[in-house]
């Protein structure tokens, strides 16, 4: 039987990474988006032309009364997740809510009440989670092969490009963060999978005044690891994962899916591929099948979370990993210092530390 | 002059203008985006944006409104080049701007030829690349709007803008890294460079200036460098041998197939194509390809690095004459307070920061108060 899908929020994300894999979902007979919301009527119409049975909703209320979906997707700006998977939760519905998880720890914790008392999933859409990379590195690390004393280095970075439709990424009161929040969040989970549950052991950012961050850098500790992230959303950073060990090295780009370079200490650098290994349908047993584009990803991560509803199979990120996340960018947040900008003059790294949006919290 | 309007701000230049701005007080600059998007870039400064776009002058002209000055750094699409230029100006008009700033570009000379090279010289408008060429003609237009007495136009010719996040700086200091910069002939080309914090305070000259005559005039830095003391400069600071640099040959530019792609993506017929497959299909041709080519990228770690010689960077490195700067410095006066080796320094500090220079990737971070690999150890 079709699964009903709802999906709040028709923006940027819905359209540009949900939708082809909604509506591959349907073409396959697996699910069918029943309803959209959102209360610009143009984005529910914009979508409407590739779901054609979908109604459209201004509000997740009257959607959820109107639809009773079986999963609804919650794309909406990072400020409304709690309220609308709450919602949705409330209303007997399982929820994939899409990264950030939320703009702050209670409401992350609230979200994640919510599902329990209901009895319902809640999973995050964290879709590197199913890069065939990630399980790669978390094999090498896993396994030994790089030994122990484990440090890393993650950067990302480049000019910020993502076609948003309103400014509520840019504003602290709405999104929360800047590239930590949006970014990091990925990053975070990430390094999460790999290397067990972080503590933030340093922060740094750019943010001056009511401004959010676009450069930050911070120290983290694990159980067996200990390195440093990078982020920035005006920076062509040299992207990428290096972890190092005792006994081999590491090296994964988050834009190559499904490969990782590594080495033997003393050795020659070798590509490892990832194979299939990720359900592609909803049967018992599934077919199994590789991610190899981005799209794909989000395919897989769809296909994931209803296999999650139908069996009670593990969500691949689930309520308390989003929360995680969420904890820890709030740890950064407040620890937060200026981050130092070496190339401005001396005169600019005074007053940028002087603006810096920490400084005027306390000043107020 | 009064309030000003930066178009662009979410550009290169545009962004550094904004944050100069910001972090020197003033709060007589107005940013203006032409994309949601592109706020994000100073998201940090906690400054408003507004929205605007040359090639909607209506709209534009509302943005500026109250502007006594727009100052015009819009880039992009080379085929929006002149629509742009005129919806600026349009725009400046309609809000009763009394300066316009223009940026051009040296480009629109291809190399430079003549040591006295007069800068109202009409630029190639039948220059090879699509950016000089669409930037060359809206100069054109430009040119006919100079003895409008209520609206002065002021546009500026930059040399090579390169800093912190240009392209005339990561490009050259990656390939030093990768082992796959190259110079042509001797490298004794003049590299004709201007610092973006130079262009920077050179628009806020002509700002400044309480009558600005309209015109062109060229803007580069003061000092004369070679391509050889500019690459040399960055391959000390990277801690990488000069020996490395690869030589090319000088008597003729030889094209690679990058060229001929390069010249297809630059085809109305193949943008139409391209328009008609989605973001998704274009993904998973990629990743065919890529698995048809040999495998995802980075496999192919053991190549022995290569130079990868472009035109643009051919004809650059072979310019044998400075950009003539002296009608701008009569008229506005010096306006350059980044010499090259306080440019040399910024630029290695911001490689640094970006990863270029991976020496000290593993230190933590000044922020901490944990040793990471302490907390790895317990």
């Amino acid at each position: 039987m079709k699964q009903r899908l709802l999906l709040i929020g028709c923006g940027a994300v819905a359209e540009g990474l949900y939708a082809g894999a909604l509506r591959k979902l349907e073409s396959r007979g697996m699910a069918e988006v029943a309803g959209l919301v959102d209360p610009n009527p143009s984005r529910t119409a914009a979508l409407q032309r590739l779901f054609r049975g979908a109604i459209a909703f201004k509000t997740p209320a009257e959607a959820l009364e109107g639809v009773a979906p079986d999963l609804t997707i919650v794309a909406s700006p990072p400020g409304h997740h709690a309220e609308h998977a709450v919602q949705a939760l409330g209303a007997g519905s399982h929820v994939l809510c899409e990264k950030p998880m939320t703009t702050n720890v209670e409401d992350a914790e609230r979200m994640v009440a919510a599902a329990r008392e209901a009895g319902r999933v809640l999973a995050v859409g964290m879709v590197r989670r199913m890069f065939p990379s990630l399980a790669l590195a978390k094999e090498l690390v896993e396994g030994g092969a790089l030994g122990d004393d484990l440090r890393f280095v993650y950067r990302e970075g480049s000019v910020y490009g993502w076609p948003v439709s309103t400014d509520a990424a840019f504003r602290r009161a709405t999104a929360g963060g800047g590239v930590l929040t949006d970014v990091g969040s990925h990053v975070l989970d990430f390094l999460a999978a790999i290397f067990g549950a972080p503590t933030v052991a340093g922060y740094a950012d750019d943010a001056q005044a009511d401004g959010v961050e676009t450069n930050c850098r911070f120290d983290l500790g694990f159980r067996r690891a200990g390195g440093t992230v990078q982020l920035s959303w005006s920076q062509p950073l040299v992207t990428g994962l290096q972890v190092v060990g005792s006994a081999g090295e590491l090296r994964l780009e988050p834009g190559v899916l499904e490969a990782v370079r590594w080495r033997r200490r003393g050795g020659s650098w070798q590509t490892l591929v990832g194979v299939a290994s990720s359900p592609i349908d909803l049967g018992a047993p599934p077919a199994i099948g590789k991610p190899t584009t981005y799209f794909e990803c989000m395919y897989h991560q769809l296909i994931r979370t209803l296999r999650a509803v139908r069996y009670g199979e593990p969500a691949a990120v689930t309520g308390e990993d989003g929360l995680l996340v969420v904890r820890t960018i709030e740890g950064c947040y407040r620890r937060a210092t200026p981050l130092d900008l070496p190339w401005l003059s001396a005169a600019e790294q005074a007053q940028a530390r002087e603006r810096h949006w920490k400084r005027r919290r306390w000043a107020a | 002059m009064g309030r000003v309007a930066i178009i662009g701000a979410g550009g290169f230049v545009g962004a550094r203008f904004v944050e100069k701005a910001t972090l020197a007080g003033r709060d007589d600059v107005l940013p203006v985006v032409r994309s949601l998007r592109s706020m994000a870039r100073n998201a940090h400064l906690g400054r408003p944006h507004r929205l605007g776009d040359g090639t909607r002058p209506e709209a534009l002209a509302d943005a500026i409104a109250g502007c006594d000055a727009v100052v015009n750094l819009t880039t992009g699409d080379p085929a929006e080049i002149v629509a742009s230029a005129i919806g600026v100006h349009a725009a400046a008009k309609a809000a009763r701007a009394r300066l316009l700033v223009h940026i051009s570009s040296a480009l629109v000379y291809a190399g430079i030829e003549r040591a006295d090279l007069p800068d109202d010289a009409p630029p190639r408008v039948d220059h090879w690349m699509p950016y000089a060429r669409e930037k060359g003609r809206a100069e054109m237009f430009l040119r006919g709007k100079l003895g409008d007495a209520d609206l002065r136009v002021v546009v500026l010719r930059p040399s090579l803008v390169w800093g912190p996040g240009s392209p005339w700086l990561l490009a050259p200091a990656t390939e030093l890294m990768t082992r796959t910069a190259y110079l042509v002939g001797d490298g004794a080309g003049v590299c004709a460079l201007l610092h973006v914090d130079n262009l920077v305070s050179s628009i806020d000259a002509v700002l400044a200036h309480p009558s600005p005559v309209s015109g062109f005039f060229n803007v580069a830095d003061d000092e004369t460098t070679t391509w050889r003391a500019y690459y040399e400069a960055l391959a000390h600071g990277l801690g990488v041998d000069p020996a490395t640099i690869h030589p090319v040959a000088a008597d003729r530019y030889r094209g690679g197939f990058h060229d001929r792609r390069e010249a297809i993506q630059g085809l109305r017929l193949y943008k139409l194509l391209k328009d008609r497959f989605s973001v998704e299909t274009r993904a998973a041709l990629k990743a065919r390809l890529r698995g048809a080519l040999g495998g995802p990228a980075g496999s192919a770690a053991t190549e022995i690095p290569r130079p990868l010689v472009k035109r643009l960077q051919w004809e650059m490195q072979t310019t044998r004459e400075r950009l003539p700067t002296d009608k701008f410095r009569a008229t506005f006066g010096d306006a350059n307070p980044m010499s090259f080796a306080d440019g040399i320094a910024a630029a290695l500090a911001w490689l640094r920061f970006i990863g270029v220079d991976e020496r000290d990737a593993f230190a933590p971070s000044a922020a901490t108060d944990l040793d990471p690999t302490a907390l790895a150890a317990g």
